[in-house]
């Protein structure tokens, strides 16, 4: 017994030698201080339906939007592109999620979209405008005047940014992005989405300052309550234009983890979330949890 | 003053000139064709120029059968040009017989242009009433600058002459009315009926039909052949872009100046040139693509022929969508010490992103994607020069004169 006693606290001495010797490590740096992300993974063909599943599992609409709440919805309505091709949001998916805004009472709700290319063709060849006729949603392009700059105090390449004064002034924001692949970036996910919100001048400016950082960057300022990504078809290649080969994973991707949403969407492409830039930034600086070992992955079949 | 005539020909002016402001809804706004379309100079003189005939070419019809039977009816009636030249002339009473002194240019002007234009090269086409009154009335378009307002300096030169000598345009300069009155004397010589007597004063004059007009289609001839020679000799900078669908090497000399395809562009791309494309090419059309808001799309859109439907004179010749996603009306180019991919070693390549023809070809440069352009595929839109965040510019369209049809297959965004 004493032998073991004395090897243990040999050991135990060795080893906190061997440690203290060691150069101070932070230890955010490891072990980001990130609470265990939750990713429900919606399996299905009927979106609405798949929709409905994912946020019971989450807790339900009333966990996220009140009555008399603005409502803010960040698709990607970018390209003039159909639904069938995959470069935009399915346009069902932003239905679904604004009639239950609606029927939960909220007050407003806005879809402030920067487009790629013209607004009007755009609009309506992603069939966003046609599905969102007859709801209160108002989907438009941000004038200048529309912008309101802010700081990104976390920021290392991005301090400031113009957003949408409809983003900034809701009370719940949801960003519902579709995943495809991306010419600049590997893969447009929720964090690349905020490219389509940000000023012009923004947009051109992160090309610029390192595109990476700048998204991780801006990711610690802007919180969206819930994240819903589109993947009922992935655009593999050409994106995020298009058009693309396609694969069709059927699934919606829904947390309140942006980064641990991109780290699942990313699999879908079987790629390395932390092969991915902005993933592993974001991860790194404490937006979420990018490490899919320790996050929570719910499926369901819907 | 206030007559029944003049009533309806001010309701004339102001239903012509909402024409040429485009105040229609889509696609009635393409009629902003049909008043310069009227004029036999422009619609038949570019039309036998560009050896292209279309229905369009109707439209020239009643200008060329009414004064054989009515003289002048459409000068003294309608034609909005004529109404705005004879008001600001009846505001001159002192220089009212000025216009006696000077012979009538614009007979021969007619007989230049239709000459000109039987050679290939219609020479100054762009002095045609109508499309000088569209020339003015089309200026006005987001964002308005002093040179996107040249095309309508014509109109307000001639209320100008009109107030210094009154009726000098109508009676004097303007070759529509010059091919007028060539065709009521015409009628005359073989009806032997006296001409409707005109609600204007008629200067008269004392002229040999025949000759005269021999003469004058004959130095038209010698004039357009001259300039065709001389527009071969000259070698061109291929720095200006046209409009998709552009004739080639006799376009400066069939655009009318009228500036409908400029205020057609729903992304205010087209402008005035200012020399680019030759002397002869003042004020032509061309496109610039970071001419308003950085960084909004200002790129020639692949779904969009606006432009192609409005020409009166077929300068730029009607495209459908897919012919337009055919025709390269520029190449880009990428300066690779500007590029922040190749000199910055960033991951950008917006260019890419944006590009509708999957026209930029990456390349691995130390591990990063760098952009190159692939020619047979390059419709020089300009969606990357218009999107391209480097400071200054790494990409850039240069204009292809005249413009190539692709076979290589467009993407079809949308299907």
């Amino acid at each position: 017994m004493n032998t073991i006693k004395r090897r243990s606290f040999l050991k135990t001495t060795a080893s906190a030698a061997a440690v203290s010797a060691l150069p101070a490590v932070p230890a955010k740096a490891l072990e980001p201080p990130t609470p265990a992300a939750t990713v429900v993974v919606v399996h299905g063909k009927d979106i609405p339906k798949m929709l409905a599943a994912g946020i019971a599992k989450l807790g339900g609409w009333g966990t996220f939007i009140k009555a008399g709440m603005k409502v803010a919805i960040k698709p990607n309505v970018a390209w003039n592109s159909t639904p069938a091709q995959g470069g935009n949001t399915h346009p069902d998916l932003v239905k679904a999620c604004v009639l239950a805004a609606e029927a939960k009472g909220a007050a407003a709700i806005n879809i402030p979209e920067n487009t790629c290319h013209p607004e009007k063709s755009t609009y309506k060849t992603s069939g966003v405008e046609d599905a969102l006729k007859g709801t209160k949603a108002r989907l438009y392009r941000p004038a200048k005047t529309d912008y309101q700059k802010v700081e990104i105090p976390k920021g290392k390449a991005v301090k400031s940014a113009g957003v949408p004064k409809d983003i900034l002034a809701c009370d719940c924001l949801i960003n519902m992005p579709v995943a495809k692949s991306h010419s600049a970036t590997v893969l447009t996910l929720s964090m690349k989405n905020w490219m389509g919100s940000v000023s012009n001048e923004d947009r051109r400016a992160w090309h610029r300052d390192g595109l990476h950082q700048c998204i991780a960057d801006f990711s610690t300022f802007i919180k969206p309550k819930l994240i819903i990504i589109d993947a009922t078809r992935i655009m593999l290649t050409k994106g995020p234009q298009g058009p693309g080969d396609l694969a069709h994973p059927d699934e919606i991707i829904l947390s309140t983890d942006p980064v641990a949403a991109d780290a699942y969407a990313a699999t879908l492409f079987k790629k390395e979330p932390f092969d991915i830039g902005y993933i592993k930034i974001a991860h790194e600086m404490g937006v979420g949890c990018g490490d899919l070992k320790k996050v929570t992955i719910e499926r369901i079949e819907a | 003053m206030f007559t029944r005539r003049n009533l309806i020909r001010l309701i004339l002016f102001v239903a012509f000139a909402l024409l040429a402001l485009g105040v229609a809804p889509e696609p009635w706004r393409a009629g902003r064709v049909l008043l310069p379309a009227l004029s036999p100079l422009l619609n038949l003189g570019g039309a036998v120029a560009a050896f292209a005939f279309g229905l369009l070419n109707l439209l020239a019809l009643p200008l060329l059968i009414l004064p054989l039977f009515k003289g002048r009816f459409f000068c003294w009636r309608i034609c909005p040009m004529g109404f705005a030249a004879e008001t600001v002339s009846r505001l001159n009473k002192r220089n009212a017989g000025l216009v006696r002194r000077v012979p009538f240019l614009g007979k021969g002007l007619a007989l230049v242009i239709l000459g000109s234009a039987a050679a290939g090269y219609p020479a100054l086409i762009w002095a045609d009433p109508l499309c000088l009154f569209n020339g003015f009335f089309s200026a006005w378009r987001a964002p308005f600058t002093w040179v996107s307002a040249a095309t309508g300096l014509g109109f307000v030169l001639i209320l100008l002459a009109s107030l210094i000598a009154p009726n000098i345009w109508c009676h004097r300069l303007c070759p529509l009315g010059g091919l007028e009155e060539w065709l009521t004397q015409l009628a005359a010589k073989f009806r032997r009926t006296p001409i409707p007597a005109a609600p204007m004063p008629v200067f008269a004059e004392n002229v040999r039909v025949g000759r005269r007009v021999f003469l004058g289609f004959a130095v038209g001839s010698v004039v357009g052949l001259a300039y065709g020679k001389a527009k071969a000799a000259v070698a061109r900078a291929a720095s200006f872009i046209r409009p998709p669908g552009a004739a080639g090497a006799n376009f400066n000399a069939l655009c009318a100046r009228c500036g409908n395809c400029m205020k057609a562009c729903p992304y205010g791309l087209i402008v005035p040139d200012l020399g680019a494309s030759g002397i002869d090419g003042l004020f032509t059309p061309v496109l610039k693509f970071r001419s308003k808001n950085e960084g909004q799309e200002q790129f020639c859109f692949q779904d969009c022929t606006a432009c192609t439907r409005v020409c009166p004179t077929g300068a730029i010749r009607p495209l459908p969508k897919e012919e337009k996603q055919q025709t390269a009306i520029g190449l880009a180019r990428v300066d690779k010490k500007k590029c922040i991919a190749w000199e910055k070693g960033e991951y950008c390549v917006v260019c890419q992103e944006f590009c509708p023809y999957q026209a930029i070809i990456e390349v691995d440069h130390k591990n990063v994607k760098c952009p190159t352009v692939d020619e047979a595929k390059c419709r020089g839109c300009g969606a990357c020069e218009s999107q391209c965040p480097a400071q200054p510019i790494a990409i850039v369209v240069e204009g292809r004169n005249p413009q190539p049809r692709l076979t290589s297959p467009s993407p079809q965004l949308p299907h």
